[in-house]
């Protein structure tokens, strides 16, 4: 019997195997959403929590590491309905990798906080596409839905974030004149 | 809205949120195992609204047979 059927009949042992075969995957998947990597740990945790409860809707035969993406990519989402922006942006800024001298700190915060006011499914749409750059099937896949349909959340994204920008740049330019 | 709009957008975020480390820096199965212990993961139950909806349709039926047939022509 091979590990992916010994898991959906419950044994734990093949549990652990596939839980540290993944976590890495997981982890890396989530993080990149909620870009938080305390909530990224507890947010795999619960992931795999998910996966053993509904181990008996498992085909064997099926994708285990997509399975996986699905569930995490929604408590991800949850994370992110649930998280305040101001609160995010705080977080953003104290773990903030490292300082670009580039783009000045009151427009970073300004493209952070607009991009943390869209709502979390574009979030998550124009994080994965535009920030981490992953495939469109890719993201249509672990959002359980289409690639036009991931396509349209990016562009409502682009689209709003655009117009915030714009009033922000506007506005910018009126307290410096 | 144009591919340059979207360019500049990417540009923008990209710059916004660095790119975060994205190797994972501790063992979580120790985690899943105390989650598993402090709430079993027991397989999805069927909740009991769904069992008394049974229970109410079987009854019915019982007592009135005949609806069996109405029941066959919805279907």
């Amino acid at each position: 019997m091979d590990l992916l059927q010994r898991f959906a009949l419950g044994e734990i042992d093949a549990f652990e195997t596939l839980v540290r075969q993944f976590q890495g995957e997981v982890y890396g998947w989530i993080v990149r959403v909620v870009r938080d990597p305390g909530v990224a740990e507890d947010l795999t945790v619960e992931t795999f929590w998910r996966m053993y409860r509904a181990r008996t809707q498992f085909r064997a035969e099926g994708n285990f590491a997509g399975w996986a993406r699905r569930i995490a990519t929604n408590l991800a989402l949850d994370h992110l309905k649930r998280r305040r922006p101001e609160q995010s942006l705080v977080d953003e800024l104290a773990g903030e990798a490292r300082p670009d001298p580039v783009l000045r700190r009151e427009m970073r915060e300004g493209i952070q906080r607009a991009f943390r006011g869209l709502p979390a499914k574009l979030q998550v749409a124009a994080t994965l596409a535009l920030v981490e750059e992953r495939p469109y099937e890719e993201i249509a896949e672990a959002l359980g839905t289409s690639v036009g349909a991931v396509k349209l959340r990016v562009f409502r994204a682009v689209r709003i974030l655009r117009k915030r920008l714009d009033r922000f740049r506007s506005q910018d330019l009126v307290e410096r004149t | 809205m144009s591919e340059h709009d979207e360019r500049e957008i990417r540009e923008a975020l990209k710059q916004a949120f660095p790119p975060i480390n994205r190797e994972l820096g501790r063992d979580l199965w120790p985690a899943v195992l105390r989650k598993l212990a402090a709430r079993p993961a027991r397989p999805t139950r069927v909740p009991w609204y769904d069992w008394a909806l049974i229970g109410v349709s079987a009854g019915v039926l019982l007592f009135f047979p005949q609806l069996i047939l109405v029941f066959a022509y919805h279907l």
